[in-house]
């Protein structure tokens, strides 16, 4: 188990969320521009949607030989000079990325977003052992002084307004700060400037990494991966072994759909391709390059039922499209990664235990899997991990046992009609208009937030019997 | 810690389980990027100039400027009237053999502080002290190895006389292109990124390339866009007709 259970039961954070009236302002503003975008983006691209199956036809067929591109990729890195290094799990991860500071003397890391390193709660690790971490995109920089964790994949900070990120800066940087994005952004410019030209490290995620050639790839719109990945003396790149693609070509599918899932865009403003460390006659770039592939539940999913999953590119459509998140928010899901595709992964990466509730934190809508740029079928797999629960007894024992009842009720017309015409009797005292406002005992629980329907004085059965006697 | 056997062991032991579960076969690996990208270049030479529309129109979608000047002795001035009407002073450009042109002579005739860089290896403290000249210049210009139409998109490869930071430290930046450097697609430009890595004549290879789609710019806050976060607030693209002095491919 790579992350710790959360202590507050959904229940209780989803209520906080809903009850806060500026997240749910932020929320609607944020999902809905983003879903404008997106859809203006994908409207004016004829190739849109056959670039979606290509992207997706290039991951599959990259996972059935995954063991052959991921040698194919360490080849190409060490051949240019590079390092890499193997994680089973997140520990690892870290233990690793820690050495790597410690043998170069590091104190200051500067880093750019990247979210297998919130995975592996990195930055934790390295403060404790004496390097300072300095998220530099803009919206990272915010929580990391704010001391919170991102709540949207790509726009992390959305949760903020200008005047609590002013009143932010004011406090943690001791200088004055108007409530004006343009002026905010300014400081963060001056503050983070410093620090790109004093680290002694860069750590980066990786968006994809390219086999054939040895190169990983960023994307950000700030430039702040360019800074972290031409500046410090070393470069650590950690990313999850599904990040690996064949060719350049096939990175260009990549490209054309994910800034116009993510932001809208047709590129991002930067795309940074990293192979190695510095070369002859280069005046900057890092002396060092360090790769770690990450493992942390992922290949256990080859051949799991998670493994659709795997093509994410973590892209964020899906959080934005989705009726949960866009009322709850990230940071009501507890883990690392929120939305649809958020609780498959928290699945993969902590085992279905974790996810024993979140699971159910879906209406099934399939508006996800529509958005997905490569396609993938998240509801099906949120069934699956039902299922899963279910099958490892995780779920309360009343509610296996109602469903179990149900599922005997729903293969038998007859026990299903007494049912019916019984319930109908037992309901009169609860029934207002045509629901039932409260349900008495253990199960008003179901009812505090939801009206349950009646039975119809005349089901539909009998009215379909009656129909069929009067010969239509 | 795993090591590299480890690791593709517990790789391989997943695979051996999959079979049947993928619904799509590998693709095809695509041969001889050099030959398809012969032909493309052929191609692209009757075309440049719908290319060269689009590329400009596309770039001045993403907030870029684009400018057209007839011989390469005109890039200076255009350079000096930017910093100008920017109140700029200190100008920092690539080597004059990656660049094409040599523009520190005649920045400096016009006032502003110019500096090349090198083009070759210098000592370690040379670098650092270069890298403050970048740090607080106003202005860098580089070249261009790729212009994509289809996104608006510069491609800039790092390499001896082409530092990274001449794109990325200063506020504005200004990239010196000619036509050798269209091409219509996303596609194409991975074509050439693979044929440059088959072995292909391409740019002097640092470590680096990187893909340039107007000014630095964020939406982290309230999703307020602001322009010039880290790399530069202005982008500016400056298309010479005649071609640029420089041997570009070879």
């Amino acid at each position: 188990m790579s992350e710790p259970e959360v202590a507050t039961p959904l229940r209780e954070r989803t209520g906080h969320a809903l009850r806060d009236p500026f997240l749910q302002q932020a929320l609607t503003i944020a999902t809905t521009r983003f879903i404008d975008l997106r859809r203006e983006a994908f409207g004016d691209f004829p190739d849109g949607e056959s670039l979606r199956d290509r992207a997706r036809a290039i991951k599959e067929a990259t996972l059935q030989r995954l063991d052959h591109h991921v040698e194919r990729l360490v080849a190409s890195v060490e051949s240019r000079g590079g390092h890499v290094h193997y994680a089973v799990t997140a520990e690892e991860a870290r233990a690793i990325v820690l050495d790597i500071a410690r043998r170069s003397g590091a104190r200051l890391a500067v880093k750019s977003k990247s979210m297998a390193t919130e995975e592996i709660h990195l930055n934790e690790a390295l403060a404790t052992a004496g390097v300072t971490p300095v998220e530099t995109d803009l919206g990272e920089y915010i929580i990391q002084l704010a001391h919170e964790r991102p709540s949207h994949i790509i726009a992390p900070a959305i949760h903020k307004t200008r005047g609590q990120v002013a009143e932010l800066f004011e406090r943690e940087l001791k200088r004055p700060a108007a409530p004006d994005p343009e002026a905010l952004t300014a400081i963060a410019r001056e503050e983070l400037r410093r620090r790109f030209l004093d680290a002694d490290l860069g750590i980066t995620g990786a968006n994809f990494a390219v086999a054939e050639t040895g190169t990983v790839v960023l994307v950000t719109n700030e430039g702040n991966g360019r800074m972290v990945t031409s500046l410090p003396r070393v470069h650590v790149a950690l990313m999850g072994v599904e990040k690996v693609i064949p060719s350049m070509s096939d990175l260009m599918v990549f490209l054309a759909v994910l800034a116009r899932s993510a932001t809208g865009q047709k590129l991002s403003v930067y795309t940074s391709l990293v192979s190695g460390p510095r070369r002859g006659g280069e005046l900057e770039g890092p002396e060092e390059f360090h790769l770690v592939l990450l493992d942390n539940g992922r290949i256990a999913q080859i051949a799991g039922s998670l493994r659709e999953a795997l093509a994410c590119l973590r892209c964020g459509a899906c959080l934005n499209v989705c009726p949960v998140y866009r009322q709850i928010g990230g940071h009501a899901y507890g883990y690392t990664y929120p939305g649809p595709i958020g609780i498959l992964l928290t699945a993969m990466l902590n085992g279905p235990r974790s996810v024993k509730d979140l699971a159910h934190a879906s209406s099934l809508c399939g508006a996800c899997a529509d958005a997905c740029p490569v396609r993938i079928d998240i509801p099906r797999m949120l069934i699956e991990l039902r299922r899963e629960v279910d099958e490892r007894r995780i779920a309360p024992r009343g509610e296996r046992a109602a469903f179990r009842a149900l599922a005997r009720l729903l293969v038998r017309p007859a026990w299903y009609r007494l049912t019916a015409r019984v319930a109908r009797v037992l309901q009169a005292p609860f029934v207002r208009g045509r629901t039932i406002r409260r349900v008495p005992f253990d199960l008003g629980e179901w009812t505090r937030t939801r009206d349950l329907p009646a039975v119809a004085p005349r089901t539909f059965q009998e009215r379909w019997a009656a129909l069929e006697r009067e010969g239509r | 810690m795993a090591t590299k056997a480890e690791f593709l062991g517990r790789i391989r032991a997943e695979m051996a389980r999959t079979p049947g579960l993928f619904t799509v076969a590998a693709a095809p690996w695509p041969a001889r990027p050099g030959e398809r990208l012969a032909l493309l270049r052929r191609e692209l030479a009757e075309r440049w100039p719908a290319t060269l529309e689009r590329f400009a129109r596309e770039l001045e979608r993403v907030g870029g400027v684009f400018h057209r000047v007839a011989s390469p002795g005109e890039v200076a001035g255009l350079v000096a009237d930017l910093a100008r009407a920017g109140a700029m002073e200190r100008v920092v450009a690539w080597a004059p053999g990656a660049l094409g042109l040599d523009l520190a002579g005649p920045l400096a005739a016009r006032g502003l502080s110019a500096v090349a860089m090198p083009e070759g290896d210098v000592a370690a403290s040379e670098r650092t002290r270069l890298r403050e000249v970048a740090a607080v210049a106003d202005l860098g210009v580089t070249g261009v190895d790729l212009a994509i139409a289809e996104t608006g998109t510069l491609v800039v490869v790092s390499g001896a006389g082409r530092p990274r930071s001449t794109s990325l430290l200063p506020p504005c930046h200004v990239a010196v292109l000619d036509r050798e450097a269209l091409v219509e697609s996303l596609e194409q430009a991975g074509l050439v990124l693979e044929a440059w890595h088959d072995g292909e004549a391409g740019p002097a290879g640092g470590a680096s390339i990187n893909f340039i789609t107007g000014p630095s710019r964020t939406a982290d806050i309230e999703l307020t866009l602001t322009r010039g976060v880290h790399g530069p607030k202005e982008l500016h693209a400056v298309f010479v007709e005649q071609g640029l002095a420089r041997p570009r491919h070879g």
